[in-house]
């Protein structure tokens, strides 16, 4: 989509020893992750693992106590300041997170907004687009995750997978460089969970640069480019989807494997 | 035991006799001794009230609608409506604050909220009237540095001024903590999502967090007007024109205590009561729009499950 001639040399993002912690716990242990242009990470773990509170961090939902994070090359959270680094502005961490798109397990629409409102509030307020071009996007993408005709519903009046899917045509709206999903099937009804990873998996194949914490091995072996597997807060294996599942090379990885496979398709939560 | 007439009915197979429809209404005794007591009460204080000649009555009626009176009701009404939008203003900027991650600022407006909370209203209009003693001039200028501006003390100080200053950090304080309840009510992932699209704080606080915190503040909120308008009738003390103070100009005057108390009690029972009333369709409104969404939401359910 973008400057394609050097979406090869510099990463979306690239993660770097992150380290953060809750009190004496140490929920990120030194994660280093890069994701290039048009990849797909998934990212698979117990829970613990640190898997949500990755994603968190990187949106910057989450303070960090250590390491770094580069979106496009740019330094995230903190600027230089004379011979070292200072907290951004709030001003800024907001302009930063603008160029990424955020899915959240409990969807977080906005229930006093319709669906359309929850759209196109962001393009409209935050990037200065205008309201034709933005209600028209919004349609567009409503049409593309199959609710062209829930555009004046309130979130409420929508089920589990409906909701979700309108969150994801939320995030897509603003035309991130790289969208977070944090665990988005893993408070769905079983039998919603298909049609929400559907809409990820066109999102996938149009181009989207994707971050997907989740449960759903399935999802992760055929449409993700790169397995991530997490345990206690560090990156334990980070490798080809094909080789992640056909010769994991850890014990825990294995193990992991065997276990979440053995459940029934769905009931994992 | 051996009355026939209480026992239970034991087969109702037998014969299509039995129909409750056709049951008779159960006396219960305690009910008749209390409605019989209700009604006495009642009588007796009807009868007080007409027949005790010091109401005066004809008074009452007279100075009803006086200019006087109905210009003390208007300021009550007008310290009501200030002190409720400063109040309310002043108040989510507390609860804000209170909310906030900067210590210093939080402490600031967790100890203004317990001091103006905790001090008696009375106290505080007393305390604001007497402000010249502390502080014969006012002044706006640097700290520590150099004056700009100044006033006496005295002649911004007026009953009104005291009154609204009083009134208002009081109801500040009470709606700071109301609306204090209603944000923490928001789901913290409505924050979050605002925060991931880039919204700045202000517009993640007023769009977001603060449209869905209405449905807690409101109903305490009509509350707080009522508790308001009944408190205004401490200004009296500070010779400011209310309702209380009207009537009390009357008696000194005339030294008919009991009757002009009567005529302020009216007019205070028929604005409670008309707020009352605002205050129960507000409420309505608002709880009709929550079971309106959940009506909403079975329909859907149900138009999913057949389909």
């Amino acid at each position: 989509m973008n400057d394609q001639g050097s979406e090869s040399l510099t990463p979306v993002l690239q993660v770097v020893g992150l380290r953060k912690s809750y009190g004496d716990h140490l929920a990120l242990d030194g994660v280093d992750l890069e994701v290039h242009a048009r990849e797909v990470v998934a990212v698979l773990g117990p829970s613990g693992s640190g898997k949500s509170t990755l994603v968190r961090c990187i949106d910057q939902l989450e303070s960090v106590q250590g390491g770094a994070m580069y979106l496009d090359g740019e330094l995230l959270g903190y600027e230089r300041h004379r011979d070292g680094i200072r907290p951004l502005t709030d001003a800024d961490v907001q302009r930063q997170r603008r160029r990424m798109g955020m899915v959240f397990q409990q969807f977080n629409l906005f229930p006093h907004w319709t669906v359309l409102r929850n759209i196109t509030e962001a393009p409209i307020k935050v990037h200065g687009v205008s309201p034709a071009e933005a209600k028209e996007r919004a349609m567009e993408l409503l049409l593309r995750v199959g609710l062209a005709d829930k555009a004046d519903a309130h979130p409420r009046q929508l089920s589990g997978g409906q909701q979700q899917r309108v969150a994801i045509a939320r995030a897509v709206a603003t035309r991130p460089r790289i969208l977070l999903f944090d665990e988005p099937t893993s408070s769905l009804d079983p039998e919603l969970v298909d049609e929400v990873l559907q809409v990820m998996k066109d999102l996938a194949e149009s181009g989207m640069t994707m971050i997907v914490v989740t449960h759903e091995l399935e999802f992760a072996r055929h449409v993700a480019d790169r397995c991530v597997f997490m345990a206690d807060g560090q990156v334990i294996e980070d490798r080809p989807s094909a080789e992640f599942f056909d010769r994991p090379e850890s014990t825990r990885l294995r193990t992991f494997l065997t276990r979440t496979s053995a459940a029934p398709a769905g009931g994992l939560v | 035991m051996t009355d026939l007439t209480t026992q239970p009915v034991r087969n109702p197979f037998a014969d299509r006799t039995v129909d409750v429809a056709n049951a008779r209404r159960r006396i219960h005794p305690w009910r008749v001794a209390v409605g019989i007591l209700l009604a006495l009460v009642t009588v007796q204080i009807v009868l007080f009230l007409v027949t005790n000649e010091r109401f005066e009555w004809p008074v009452v009626a007279e100075y009803l609608f006086n200019p006087t009176v109905l210009m003390g009701l208007a300021v009550s009404l007008m310290l009501t409506a200030v002190g409720m939008v400063l109040g309310s203003l002043l108040g989510t900027g507390l609860a804000a604050g209170q909310l906030s991650d900067f210590a210093p600022l939080r402490w600031a407006c967790i100890i203004f909220v317990g001091v103006f909370r905790g001090v008696p209203p009375l106290v505080q209009l007393i305390f604001w009237y007497n402000l010249a003693y502390l502080l014969p001039r006012l002044a706006v200028g640097v700290p520590f540095g150099p004056e700009l501006f100044s006033w006496p003390t005295n002649d911004l100080i007026t009953p009104l001024t005291a009154a609204i200053i009083g009134l208002s950090l009081h109801e500040a304080a009470y709606m700071a903590e109301i609306i204090r309840a209603g944000i923490l009510s928001v789901d913290s992932g409505q924050r979050d999502a605002a925060a991931a699209m880039g919204f700045s704080r202000w517009h993640s606080f007023s769009r977001v967090v603060l449209p869905q915190a209405m449905r807690v503040i409101i109903p305490p909120t009509g509350s707080q007007v009522i508790a308001l308008m009944k408190g205004t009738s401490l200004v009296s003390v500070i010779a400011m024109g209310d309702l209380l103070h009207s009537v009390q100009v009357i008696y000194n005057r005339t030294y008919e205590v009991v009757p002009m108390l009567i005529v302020a009690v009216i007019w205070y029972l028929v604005v409670v009561t008309a707020l009352t009333i605002v205050q129960r369709r507000v409420e309505r409104h608002f709880s009709r729009g929550m079971s309106r969404t959940a009506v909403a939401r079975r329909t859907v359910e149900r138009a999913e499950a057949s389909a």
